[in-house]
């Protein structure tokens, strides 16, 4: 009892203190921190309303000449207003039209303007996600809407569009209760208002967004012939892992030998040291002609990026051996192989280890790019692809991805490091 | 295992780079890209027709340009091209017979201007981004002689045609020439951005083949008639209107935009029947034949330099496969 007292009274440590060293408990609270502060201004950004929210994030699209819209697509709040009109004006021809008698239309255009308020059904949970494009369904709840506008209680359809929906129901009930193919109207019915909600810029999706889209791609049956997310995953680790352990392997030897005699550095430094400066994405078309266009050229860039630094660091990183090592061997008898076997090699392994562990850094940076030479392939694929298509809430996951595989990687082995070469740990 | 044999197979290719040769396998090697006309091979795919003709065939999903590029290397037998790109890969790389008559492009080539610009006069002084020495280059040449304007009148900045979206939309330039789903993106990228030329401004001046490697077509003639039936399959599959859905769900697919999205791509490309493919082969001087077509583009290449001579055009066409199928 008076144990915990007298604790309690210990005058707390400061926070801030130079040259001092936080306790463990403070470092790992703020390590949380340090990836919890910027989730929390993105959260913050995507969350309020009147902080940089300069778009429309679309619930219902539609075609406008050579552009069409769908659900999830953004536009800005000022070009919007644009987009209702040419609408409207479309409707109030087709009321005209229908006034005057002259009637033509056809029943695929119609099925379409139907179709439109699909997204709005499923966020509203009237449809179900599979129920989307089944066109009964979607009928059937245009009655529904029509009749009991309430029912949209998520997202609400506008004034203008209630009466349209509610118009077209009018004209689709005298026709069929349910979808029926035959008997559909051909003449137009109103087309639906492009209508949403305020949203950040597109390439800023909110966090929600991107963890629930990550899920869906990761867990998403993928369309046949193409690989699910997690073939890609592998895909890619294996690409990194191929072309970091074929550096690796011929680096190595060379490094050692190269470090240890000069004869061997000055007839590999210079050309390394002249190869590296021409950036590995240069060679890409060139490795696709050699290589073909499956996984061999991105091996080969991912190589070729890594190999000649790693090789400089290693012939630099042994030839740093302790001169005071050396003698002593030297003066105990060593020499030839026994003073590298025993001597030069043991000395350097753990900063051999290090320079290995930040040539994998370097492999993975080159992934994304070796990714999309040749036919685009692995995770690369999706970021490029989904990118172009402007669904970005579909490329953080995968970006995030990469960061969290690399960032675990580099702890482990930096974890590893210290039970294979406790000493160094320790003069650290 | 399989790690090593890749693990070997890395090794063996990095030392021997230079001893690397090309094995020719089996099925023929095709190179497809984004273009509707082409992606509409994705049904023959999917649902198995290739098999049914007993012909392999392995389909490789590229880039445009990537598309040519490999197909010059040699990796593939055969890629889907307009026929101005055919000229220009076989006068810089390796030329190739067209086979197929897909389609022509009827509105799907576009040269986007950014908001405020209406017309192509007023992108005179500008800055247009387009791929270098391909379609989209040829159809803003077009374009701006059908305006009474000169090359040097727009500055030509190479973009690559899949990212034309994003550099329309940084300012970076004032117009792209892209084809769809890439024009489409464009333009929904850029609030207010319009297309002001379009290839139905032009008919006739890109049509799109296939191109197949001339010794490949030589030495397997008999494969590449099954390829070619294979296609009239697929033409008349399309024109049917109650497969509109079905099909839109796995060309749409193939590209990653929604079936409601990638509908409008087919006014924008005019697929031919195995008739009107068959008026395309005659020989006549006007774009409505390839052969007048190709010689147009053929001469607009040289004009502005793409290549140096005119080439032999009657090389790149054969319309043998498709004449055989007449009934």
């Amino acid at each position: 009892m008076s144990e915990n007292i007298e604790k309690s009274k210990k005058p707390k440590e400061p926070w801030f203190v130079i040259g001092k060293k936080l306790n463990k408990r403070r470092s790992a609270l703020l390590t949380c921190f340090s990836f919890l502060l910027p989730f929390l201004l993105w959260c913050l950004v995507s969350y309020t309303p009147f902080i940089w929210h300069p778009d429309v994030k679309l619930d219902l699209g539609g075609e406008f000449g050579s552009t069409v819209y769908t659900a999830g697509d953004h536009v800005s709040k000022d070009y919007l207003p644009d987009l209702v009109q040419v609408t409207q004006e479309e409707n109030s021809k087709i009321l005209e039209d229908r006034t005057t008698g002259n009637i033509s239309g056809s029943k695929r255009s119609n099925l379409k303007k139907l179709r439109l308020l699909s997204p709005l059904l499923v966020k509203n949970n009237i449809l179900s996600e599979d129920q989307y494009d089944d066109d009964q369904e979607i009928y059937m709840a245009w009655g529904k809407v029509a009749n009991e506008p309430s029912l949209l209680k998520i997202r609400p359809l506008s004034e203008g569009n209630l009466t349209i929906v509610q118009n077209g129901w009018n004209i689709l009930s005298k026709y069929s209760p349910t979808y029926d193919k035959a008997n559909f109207p051909s003449q137009p019915l109103l087309k639906l208002l492009p209508q949403g909600v305020r949203a950040n810029p597109i390439f800023l999706p909110a966090p929600h967004e991107v963890i629930q889209t990550g899920i869906r791609d990761w867990k998403a049956e993928p369309p046949e012939g193409k690989p699910s997310m997690s073939n890609r995953f592998t895909t890619s680790i294996l690409t990194v892992l191929y072309g970091f352990l074929a550096a690796a392997a011929i680096a190595i030897p060379l490094g050692i030998i190269g470090g240890t005699y000069d004869f061997f550095a000055k007839i590999l430094e210079p050309f390394w040291d002249f190869f590296r400066y021409m950036p590995a994405p240069a060679f890409g078309t060139l490795l696709v002609a050699i290589l073909g266009v499956h996984q061999q050229p991105k091996v080969a860039l991912i190589f070729i990026g890594t190999f000649p630094h790693l090789l400089l660091m290693l012939t630099k990183t042994v030839r740093i051996v302790d001169l005071p090592l050396l003698e002593a061997a030297q003066t105990l008898g060593a020499k030839g192989p026994t003073l590298l076997g025993r001597v030069v090699v043991p000395a350097s392994l753990p900063n051999i280890y290090n320079d290995l562990r930040i040539a994998l850094g370097w492999a993975w940076t080159w992934l994304v790019i070796s990714e999309l030479i040749g036919v685009k392939a692995g995770l690369t694929e999706v970021i490029d692809t989904q990118g172009v298509r402007r669904n970005f809430d579909r490329v953080y996951p995968v970006i995030i991805l990469i960061g969290i595989v690399g960032f675990l990687t580099d702890q482990f082995l930096a974890y590893l490091k210290t039970k294979l070469f406790p000493w160094q740990t320790q003069e650290n | 295992m399989k790690f090593l044999t890749h693990f070997k197979k890395t090794i063996t290719a990095l030392t021997f780079l230079a001893t690397a040769t090309l094995i020719n396998a089996k099925p023929l090697k095709i190179a497809y890209s984004d273009w509707p006309g082409w992606v509409a091979w994705e049904i023959a795919i999917k649902k198995g027709w290739f098999k049914e003709e007993g012909v392999e065939v392995e389909f490789l999903w590229f880039d445009y340009v990537a598309s040519m590029d490999a197909y010059a290397a040699g990796k593939v037998d055969a890629v889907c091209m307009t026929n101005g790109d055919a000229l220009v890969t076989g006068a810089t790389g390796k030329p190739s017979v067209g086979i197929i008559i897909n389609d022509y492009s009827n509105g799907n080539d576009m040269i986007v201007a950014a908001p405020g610009i209406k017309s192509m006069k007023e992108l005179k002084g500008k800055s247009v981004g387009v791929e270098e020495g391909f379609v989209c280059h040829l159809l803003l040449l077009k374009a701006l002689e059908d305006n009474g304007m000169k090359a040097d009148d727009v500055k030509i900045v190479n973009t690559p045609t899949d990212k034309t979206a994003e550099v329309l939309k940084s300012g970076a330039v004032q117009a792209i020439g892209a084809w769809q789903p890439n024009s489409g993106n464009a333009l929904k990228a850029v609030d207010g951005s319009t297309a002001v030329y379009t290839s139905a401004d032009a008919p006739g001046i890109i049509y799109d083949l296939l191109s197949v490697d001339a010794q490949s077509l030589a030495t397997r003639k008999a494969d590449w008639a099954k390829v070619v039936k294979v296609w009239y399959r697929v033409v008349d599959y399309l024109e049917n209107e109650d497969n509109i859905d079905e099909a839109l769900k796995i060309l749409a697919a193939r590209v990653d935009v929604s079936p409601e999205e990638y509908e409008p791509f087919f006014k924008g490309t005019k697929i031919l029947t195995l008739d009107e493919a068959l008026m395309k082969w005659k020989k006549t001087d006007g774009l409505e034949s390839v052969y007048g077509s190709t010689k147009f583009v053929d001469g607009f290449n040289v004009k502005f330099e793409v290549y140096e001579k005119p080439l032999a055009i009657k090389n790149y066409l054969d319309p043998s496969l498709t004449e055989a199928l007449k009934k």
